[in-house]
């Protein structure tokens, strides 16, 4: 034990009083200003809900993973949302392993109660069928670096997650409806989660001195405060939550300044959290139709990433997917869009017959958010991206070969179930489209055709554009 | 009989490899590894004071922590810490620190495959990061054996599913050295074709395990070119 209390950090007092002096001047030692926050970074992983954080020095990482489970029984009719929180022995020497310490139980606590009580996310559309199945929403948050306030960033990384998460797609079937079907993601477009609104944390740290106060506080300044306070307020200026434990008595007017500050910055970043998951979706949304549009890339290998035709659009691409391909990447192409068949990306697509066989495996693997991502796997159904596109009332421009599997009439019925979170991807996707139609005739389209042949093992129809 | 891998690489082709170090703040020494897109982040925490209970008092410890990608630690995760402490313990000069205990804690931030030796790799990196003194280094790998016989290596997730038995091989990175060749043969073998950890799932004939060393040994020479490249300190052009 005692080696222990060894290996903790301490302060030393010549470091609190710097502290302490420099901010009665008002000035901090990263030199921000009192009620400025620092640097904020959103990265998304591979998978669908899996965010990484970055607020100056503190890294946080969220999974959203989602099952099918009982509901409670007062709540029949409801999902449930539970989250996580590691505090990984990584982030800090003075973590340790096994239970979680009353920090972690803080944080875990104060986060579900801005997620929860004020219903940001929709849990009665959750449900599948009532008083039996219902999806439980498990978020995950591994604290891997404490750089100090580890709430405001974990709370972050929570919303993004949750806003990135897609669920798959069920519905009842079988004889009197009570079967439950789990489409994989290749059949049909997985969900987003409905989320009302953004309840952002934000803390304040008290210091005795001269009352002042700061808002988020870095790990030296959190060694040194007197108190500290965690406001967790919407865009619209509801208070979701306040969390004062203990800590140095504040003046009633302090804490009043400290909620208007709150409700500013809390705007602030929750319009850079959406900002940042419009920007991924939309990033998705295109990966999407270059999967379709492209499907003569056969046997290109990463000497074609050379060859850009569009290059603003193809971009972005590269820079998300080089790192992830391979260099010969086998395809066998389903359907015949030609949008941009001259296009470089190296995207992989099996053809129906491995689909079929490999939709029995996917239907294990929904949890954890669809596969749809992995460019190894199975590329993206077109069937659903068409449904999808015309579910928001966009002209189809891409008229399809497909080949007789009865897809077709499936897909058709489904625009109905059209998610509304597709909306702030309409006028990216709209974009897109006309970037994409603007490009016209591909040069390459006939010597890549006549590489196609041996590879496809389906006689598709002429694949131009109509 | 030319084997088809999903993603198209052939059986003896390694999944891009990427390595950087210093990604934490706090940690001692930190480091993240992917080979493809299974991704690892390790952080190393330098000598603490102390060892635990059981430990022999008389050496440096080391300890290692796996936290999963989701989910509670359970039997898999405690596999993975065993094997990975008795892996590190072989590369770390232990005499030096008697009563110190180093802390690896592995983080899992994506599956695809090979998610051990990615973990050990990585380890090894972040210990090269924080400055703990070793031997040298460990470069891992997974082959697996197919149905029909072929040893293919570094598979991914769904790869490593369909396979009739794999192994994940631990070996000594190659050395770069002035001394003269013989000086480093140990029994007249080089060094770098010891193992230092084999754990296999599945059963396979001795003949194809002999394969998959083979095999394994040639992938890990470029590894360890990788290795040595990455970790090099970047230098400021004056």
């Amino acid at each position: 034990m005692e080696q222990r209390m060894a290996n903790t950090w301490r302060m030393t007092v010549n470091e609190k009083k710097f502290i302490e002096t420099a901010l009665e001047s008002g000035l901090r030692i990263d030199g921000r200003r009192p009620f400025d926050y620092r640097k904020l970074e959103i990265k998304f992983g591979k998978d669908e809900g899996s965010v990484e954080v970055h607020l100056g020095q503190t890294h946080v990482m969220a999974f959203v993973t989602a099952q099918l489970v009982q509901p409670y029984r007062d709540r029949p009719n409801d999902g449930t949302l539970s989250i996580f929180t590691e505090f990984s022995p990584m982030a800090d020497p003075s973590f340790e392993p096994g239970r979680p310490g009353e920090s972690a139980v803080e944080l875990g606590r104060v986060i579900d109660r801005g997620l929860r009580e004020s219903r940001a996310v929709d849990t009665e559309s959750l449900c599948i069928l009532s008083g039996k199945l219902v999806w439980a929403i498990r978020v995950d948050l591994h604290i891997l670096d404490n750089g100090g306030n580890l709430i405001d960033a974990a709370n972050i990384a929570a919303l993004a997650g949750l806003l990135t998460f897609r669920r798959p797609e069920c519905s009842l079937g079988g004889e009197n409806g009570q079967e439950v079907i789990i489409h994989p993601p290749e059949e049909r477009e997985p969900l987003h989660l409905i989320v009302h609104h953004l309840p952002i944390a934000v803390t304040f740290a008290f210091f005795s001195y001269e009352s002042s106060v700061v808002i988020d506080p870095t790990h030296h300044e959190e060694a040194v405060m007197g108190g500290r306070m965690t406001a967790t307020l919407n865009s619209n200026g509801d208070v979701c939550a306040i969390q004062k434990a203990g800590g140095e008595a504040i003046l009633q007017g302090v804490i009043m300044q400290c909620l208007r500050i709150a409700a500013a910055k809390a705007g602030a970043i929750s319009d850079m959290i959406k900002k940042e998951v419009d920007s991924y979706n939309t990033k998705r949304a295109l990966l999407k139709i270059k999967r379709h549009s492209t499907p003569m890339d056969v046997d290109r290998g990463a000497s074609d990433i050379g060859l850009k035709q569009n290059s603003s659009v193809d971009q972005m691409r590269v820079d998300e997917f080089s790192g992830h391909h391979v260099q010969r990447i086998k395809q066998e192409c389903e359907e015949g869009i030609a949008k941009q068949s001259g296009d470089v990306e190296s995207e992989t697509k099996l053809s129906d017959k491995t689909l079929t066989n490999r939709s029995n495996e996917d239907t294990k693997n929904f949890i954890g958010g669809p596969s749809s991502w992995d460019p190894y796997s199975v590329g993206v159904d077109s069937d659903s991206l068409k449904a999808s596109l015309a579910s928001q009332g966009m002209p189809m421009p891409i008229e399809k070969q497909k080949d007789s599997k009865g897809e077709e009439t499936r897909t058709e019925a489904k625009p109905e179930d059209a998610p509304e979170n597709n909306n702030p991807k309409t006028s990216p996707l709209r974009e897109a489209e006309s970037a994409e139609q603007a490009n016209g005739e591909k040069t390459l389209k006939d010597a890549v055709k006549a590489k196609n042949r041996k590879s496809r093992r389906k006689s598709h129809s002429s694949s131009g554009p109509s | 009989m030319e084997i088809d891998r999903l993603d198209g690489r052939t059986p003896n082709q390694l999944r891009p490899l990427a390595c950087t170090r210093n990604v934490l703040n706090r940690a001692h020494g930190s480091a993240s590894w992917c080979q493809g897109d299974t991704k690892v982040l390790a952080a190393v925490y330098g000598p603490k004071a102390g060892t635990k209970k059981n430990e022999n008092p008389e050496k440096a410890c080391i300890e290692v922590i796996w936290k999963p990608k989701t989910g509670q630690s359970g039997k898999t995760e405690r596999e993975y810490e065993m094997i990975l402490k008795r892996t590190l313990q072989s590369i770390c000069i232990l005499t030096l620190n008697p009563n110190t205990t180093t802390s690896v804690i592995i983080q899992v931030v994506n599956d695809d495959g090979a998610l051990l030796p990615c973990a050990i790799n990585a380890a090894c990196a972040a210990l090269v990061d924080a400055g703990i003194p070793l031997k040298h280094l460990a470069v891992a790998i997974c082959c697996c054996l197919a149905e029909s016989g072929y040893v293919i290596l570094d598979p991914s997730k769904l790869e490593e599913q369909k396979m009739k038995a794999f192994v994940y091989l631990v070996f000594p990175n190659s050395v770069l050295s002035n001394l003269p060749e013989g000086q480093l043969k140990v029994q007249g073998e080089p060094m770098e074709h010891g193992i230092i950890t084999s754990v296999t799932q599945g059963a396979m004939p001795v003949d194809d395990y002999l394969h998959c060393l083979e095999r394994g040994r040639a992938a890990t020479a470029k590894m360890s070119a990788f290795l040595r490249k990455s970790l090099q300190p970047k230098l400021p052009i004056d």
